[in-house]
Formats: C-alpha cells, structure tokens, sequence
C-alpha cells in the first residue's frame, strides 16, 4: 500500500489471562457502550467502555479480523490502540478472496 | 542382629523420602516454567489497565469512592494469601505470622479487622482455632486463574462498596509473599484498597517506549462519561492487582517449595549417610565380636587340651 503513514495504526488486543492479537489495522470496529463504533488511524485520543461483542479488525490487505470479546474498554492515544478485555478470543478471519 | 534390621529399614524408608523429595522438586521446578508464563501472559493486560488508570489519573482529581477513605468505618478487611498444600517449606507459616501481626496492629489502632483467606493450609489453619473468617477460597493456588482473581474480588469490592451500617469494610490488605528470585520471597502487607494512585507508583511498569517519557499524555475523551469509565475500570485494576498478587503468590510458593524439597532431599542423603555408616559400624562390632568369641573359646579348648 503506498500510502503517507498514518493510514494505520497499532492494534493490540489483551486479555485478562492472554496477549490476543496484535499488529497494524486499517480500520477497527468495537463494541463500544452506545452500540458500534468504528475507530480510524489518527483518532482522537478516547477512552471508553466497552460491551461484549465482536471487535472486527481491518489489516492493511483488507483481510477482516474478528474478535469474540468480553466487557473490558479500549483506549486510544498516540495511534496505538489498546483493547483490555476480561476473556476474549479469535473467532473468524477471512482474506480478501473470501469476500 | 536387630539394631542392624532396624537401621535396615530406616535406610530403606528414607530412601524412598528421598525420592518422594525429589520428584517434588522436579515437580516444583517445571511449574516454576508455568507460573512465569501465565505471569508473562497477564502481564499486557495488567500494563494496559495501568496505563489507563493513569490517563484517568492524570485528568481527574478522582472523587470515587474507590479512592477516598471512609474515615468514621472502623471495619477493615485482610487478605492472606496462603497455599493448598504443604510441604512449602516456612510459606504459609510465614504468611500467617504477617497476618497476625496485622491483625494485631490494626486492632491496636481500633479498628475491627475481618479477615478473608485463600489457600487450603490457611482456611484449616483459623478454622481450627476457631477463629471468625469472613470468606475463604481453595484451590490452584500454585496457578490461579482469571476466574478466581474475578472472584475474590468480586466478594472483597461487594464488601468494600457496602454501606458502613450493612458491614461494608473501609479499607482492604492484602498479604502475600512477593517475588524477588528463586531463592528470595518476602512477606508483604500491602494496602489495596483505597486506591492510592501514585504517578510513579510502579515504575517498572512505566508505559513502553511507543510513548516518549516526557510526552504530556493525550487529552482522552472518555465515553459514555468520565463517572462511568471509572466505574468499570476501577474495579477491573483492582482486580488485575489481585490477579497480580495471585500470581507472584505463586511464583514464590512453587519456589519455596522447590527450595524446601532442595533441602529435604539433601537431608535425606546425609541421613542415609549417617544411617549407613552406623549400620557399617554396628555390622562390624558383631563380626568382631564373634571373632572374639570364637577365638576366646578356641583358646579355652587349646588350654583344656593342655
């Protein structure tokens, strides 16, 4: 992808007991308190709750990343995002093709 | 002889604690591997509620109860973190003589201590003396999961976050035994609750390099709102520093048993040393003496013959 930086950003997924994933994402998708909130590179630095849910993670290929996650909350700053959740697990993960 | 039957059979029993001993250490030693990986593995999610508790620090003056003390609650509970089995060594003994120094100084200071124990040998040890416990927990203490650290302080903040007059407690220790290398495990008292958030309270667990030391951290928004977001993560810090406490926990308990089995198989052997050399010893007064026998009444045959 030639694109200027700043069109990713640093996911990192954590659970309670476990590192779940981490790496580069395009876009993320959370389970945030008021419904789904979608999160993009260079956000605003946020803190928030989260409900359980699916957290779908976008790579930079377009492959889809999905998340089965518990309550816990996210926070963003500095680009880097932070998904602490109590348990959670890797559910799905389908590339481009499968679309 | 029977001196020599009966060292026999001394030899042959330690031997056999010898080898109990050691398959205890071998047993020690892998699980020693285990604990440092589930602590390894807590250890993300453990910096990432950190890092945000500062974020909401840095922000705030916090005003949660979490954080403030209620003075006028006489009620504190204590946590002992002790073992499921034994053979650790002086683990739980030490444990529990923290305890009842604990207990000792905050009843000199006036207030009623409500003790809470996790660990087998624990729970057994105040039951038997028939002593008030408010709650006890068993089981994996050598490798707590998130399930039991979800537990014990889901019980500790309900009894936290009563009212006064329904028996809630205002303040909350924790003893446990920290950590520090194979060989060196202390004993700590350590004041969970209320909250005290000091920017450099851990600073080996400062944020990683991603963020530059003197960078301001960012302006968060919080949603829903700032009271809610403490209301869910507060709890969930408090929870990962028990988990944390669980875990070094057991880290020392499998060290201290490993050592403790390290010394009791060495005794054993000197023991088998010792008991062999009597054995040799005592084997060779009776050949002998009935060298001498046979010689002295060979000798009173020759002189008869005379």
């Amino acid at each position: 992808m030639a694109e200027s930086a700043k069109t990713t950003m640093k996911v990192n997924i954590v659970a309670a007991d476990h590192p779940v994933w981490h790496g580069e994402a395009t876009s993320v998708t959370i389970p945030a308190y008021e419904g789904g909130m979608g999160i993009l590179p260079d956000h605003e630095p946020v803190l928030t709750v989260i409900k359980s849910g699916t957290v779908t993670v976008v790579e930079p290929d377009n492959d889809r990343h999905m998340f089965e996650v518990t309550d816990g909350f996210i926070a963003f700053d500095s680009n880097k995002l932070t998904v602490a959740v109590e348990r959670g697990r890797d559910v799905k993960y389908s590339t481009t093709e499968e679309q | 002889m029977g001196s020599q039957l009966a060292l026999k059979s001394r030899i042959h029993s330690t031997e056999s604690l010898a080898k109990i001993f050691n398959a205890q250490e071998m047993i020690a030693s892998s699980h020693i591997a285990k604990a440092r990986d589930v602590a390894l593995n807590a250890k993300p999610y453990t910096d990432a509620i950190f890092d945000a508790v500062q974020a909401l620090v840095a922000h705030t003056h916090i005003t949660h109860p979490i954080a403030v003390r209620d003075e006028h609650n006489p009620r504190v509970a204590v946590l002992a973190l002790t073992s499921d089995r034994g053979m650790a060594g002086p683990y739980t003994s030490s444990i529990i003589r923290e305890t009842e120094m604990l207990l000792a100084r905050l009843e000199a200071d006036g207030k009623q201590p409500e003790l809470f124990v996790y660990g087998r040998r624990g729970s057994t040890y105040y039951k038997y003396r028939n002593r008030d416990i408010a709650a006890t927990w068993e089981g994996d203490t050598d490798q707590p999961g998130v399930e039991i650290a979800e537990t014990i302080s889901n019980t500790l903040m309900d009894a936290y976050m009563k009212p006064a007059d329904k028996g809630g407690v205002s303040e909350l220790y924790i003893v446990y035994t920290e950590f520090i290398n194979m060989v060196v495990q202390k004993v700590r008292v350590l004041r969970m609750l209320p909250v005290e958030i000091v920017e450099n309270e851990t600073p080996d667990r400062a944020p990683e390099s991603e963020i530059p030391v003197d960078d301001v951290t960012p302006l968060y928004a919080f949603e829903p709102s700032l009271d809610e977001v403490l209301d869910a993560i507060l709890p969930k810090y408090i929870q990962s520093r028990i988990h944390e406490c669980l875990l070094t926990a057991a880290a020392s308990e499998t060290a201290s048993r490993q050592n403790a089995m390290h010394t009791a198989t060495d005794n054993a052997r000197s023991l088998i040393d010792d008991l062999t050399r009597q054995l040799n010893a005592s084997r060779q007064a009776s050949i002998t003496q009935e060298l001498t026998e046979i010689i002295g009444s060979a000798d009173a045959l020759n002189k008869e013959e005379e």
